[in-house]
């Protein structure tokens, strides 16, 4: 009997410590992506102001030198412009955010922040593309600042935390 | 005397059978490059026509029309084909801004220098002119904003309709100095366009074994240049200069592609002048096209008056809509003015 009960204490610290992992992973990887993004714009530029290509392209090749956790952003936007018909740069871009959203959490005003950004995507001249990228790469780099915060804060704590939660939850159940 | 090389027959041929298909209308890439709106109206509405329609204008507020050889026609809202030009499908501004969005991919930037000259090449090398209302920087025309109208031009290519042609302007291995002379939508640059693709090519019939050409295409509508790369069939030894103004264009060539032939369109200014004065004393043989109706009127022109009194060209094709697009009227020799046919 005692082994079944050992057996049960180990899983339930195994959980809760795994959770734990994975909320604090998430504090990490939200501080990647809005670093990545900002290089994601970067790239995006070169493609706008350099060799002036079509958006439906230029979000196509961005996304594929990108990393994974961002990488649904532009590969959906990107897919949107090319298949649907009459459909606005915003409406696309707004897609790819969603399906960025689906992968790591966002904060409405993040979400906000991208979908402001989409409003002045391809409908402008390379001047004006140049300025919405770079406003928004610099919006990009506070937001990246308060989740880093949040990651020191955070990370750490539930970690632990997710053990301890297990190892309180088997205390109280012997 | 006068014979139409475009007709009917070599038409179909040339467009494969699929452009005049209903099944397929979806495939041609000018229909791709209207809006949902329009898309239905032509596929509902002119389908009959759909393989013959040369130009489709949109104005705002005003109703669509199309042109399908000299006739002009409309749809209605209700998608019904009308000659009734009030009755057609009216269109807004909306009409007009999904439209730019499309043929520019919703990318405007990449479009620039299009909009500033006010007309762009889509897949296929069809051409599609705008106007608005002009944004000025220091004093020159930087874009378009406001664009009021939407002009699609669209292109065909007749293999074989220089045929009738080509025999009075290949020597042996030599090709003449050639002057085509045609108001606007006669054929003029279908015409250029198979000229350049059998000269460079090589015409087995005439045992001419096919010349290094150069072809310096300024608004992207001989070749048909979409990101690089020709919609058009036009040879196997040509090289193509696109969106290069024309003089500099000829010079450039001859410096840098040793081409046999230098083809280009609509000469005119003074610099163009000089630039075939050029090409003659590098022993490069251009064939080039000019708008008039007539020979004379050609001649009165105070720019052309020097190339002709100067008896530049060998050869002067004038071509009409007389009896359809592509009327072949007369061809001179440029030397002593004579009739060849």
């Amino acid at each position: 009997m005692s082994m079944f009960k050992l057996l049960g204490a180990f899983c339930i610290v195994a959980g809760c410590s795994y959770l734990g992992l994975r909320i604090a992973s998430i504090y990490r990887k939200r501080t990647e992506l809005f670093r990545f993004l900002q290089n994601g714009l970067t790239l995006l530029e070169t493609e706008i102001n350099y060799t002036s290509t079509p958006l439906p392209l230029a979000l196509e090749r961005v996304g594929q030198k990108m990393h994974k956790d961002c990488q649904p952003l532009f590969i959906r936007a990107a897919t949107v412009l090319q298949e649907k018909k009459g459909v606005t740069a915003a409406e696309a871009w707004a897609a790819g955010v969603r399906a960025l959203g689906g992968e790591v959490p966002l904060t409405k005003e993040e979400t906000e922040l991208l979908y402001v950004f989409g409003h002045g995507l391809g409908g402008s001249a390379k001047e004006e593309q140049v300025k919405n990228i770079a406003l928004t790469r610099k919006q990009l780099s506070l937001v990246e600042k308060v989740a880093e915060e949040e990651q020191v804060k955070n990370q750490k704590l539930w970690q632990y935390l997710g053990f301890s939660l297990g190892a309180v939850i088997v205390l109280i159940l012997i | 005397m006068a014979k139409v090389f475009i007709n009917k027959e070599k038409n179909n041929e040339c467009l494969s059978g699929m452009e005049t298909s209903p099944l397929t209308i979806s495939s041609l890439t000018w229909f791709q490059a209207l809006s949902p709106q329009l898309q239905e109206l032509v596929s509902e509405g002119l389908q009959p026509f759909v393989g013959e329609i040369e130009e489709i204008r949109l104005r705002v507020k005003r109703p669509v029309l199309f042109r399908v050889g000299t006739k002009e026609m409309t749809v209605t809202a209700q998608k019904k084909f009308t000659l009734q030009l009030e009755q057609g499908y009216v269109i807004t501004k909306e009409d007009l801004e999904k439209t730019v969005q499309i043929l520019s991919q919703n990318s405007l930037y990449a479009w620039e220098d299009e909009f500033k000259n006010g007309y762009l090449t889509i897949p296929g090398g069809h051409r599609i002119g705008f106007v608005g209302r002009g944004v000025l920087e220091q004093g020159y025309l930087k874009t378009l904003k406001d664009l009021s109208g939407i002009n699609y031009r669209i292109g065909r290519q007749i293999l074989g309709c220089a045929d009738d042609v080509l025999p009075y302007l290949v020597k042996r291995e030599q090709i003449d100095h050639t002057l085509i002379i045609s108001p606007p939508q006669c054929g003029k640059t279908t015409l250029l366009r198979d000229l350049v693709r059998q000269i460079s090519t090589g015409i087995p019939e005439l045992l001419f074994p096919g010349v290094n050409v150069g072809l310096v295409d300024e608004r992207s509508e001989i070749a048909g240049m979409y990101q690089g790369e020709p919609q058009f069939q036009i040879g196997l030894r040509t090289d193509v200069l696109d969106a290069c103004p024309k003089a500099q264009g000829m010079m450039m060539l001859i410096r840098s592609m040793s081409p046999g032939v230098i083809a280009t369109d609509e000469i005119g200014k003074n610099e163009d002048v000089e630039a075939l004065y050029h090409a003659l004393q590098a022993g490069v043989k251009v064939i080039t096209t000019v708008h008039g109706s007539s020979f004379e009127e050609i001649k009165a022109r105070p720019n052309l008056q020097a190339l002709i009194n100067w008896r530049f060209f060998e050869k002067i094709i004038v071509l009409s809509r007389r009896k359809g697009v592509g009327t072949l009227e007369m061809i001179l020799d440029g030397k002593n003015l004579e009739k060849l046919r």
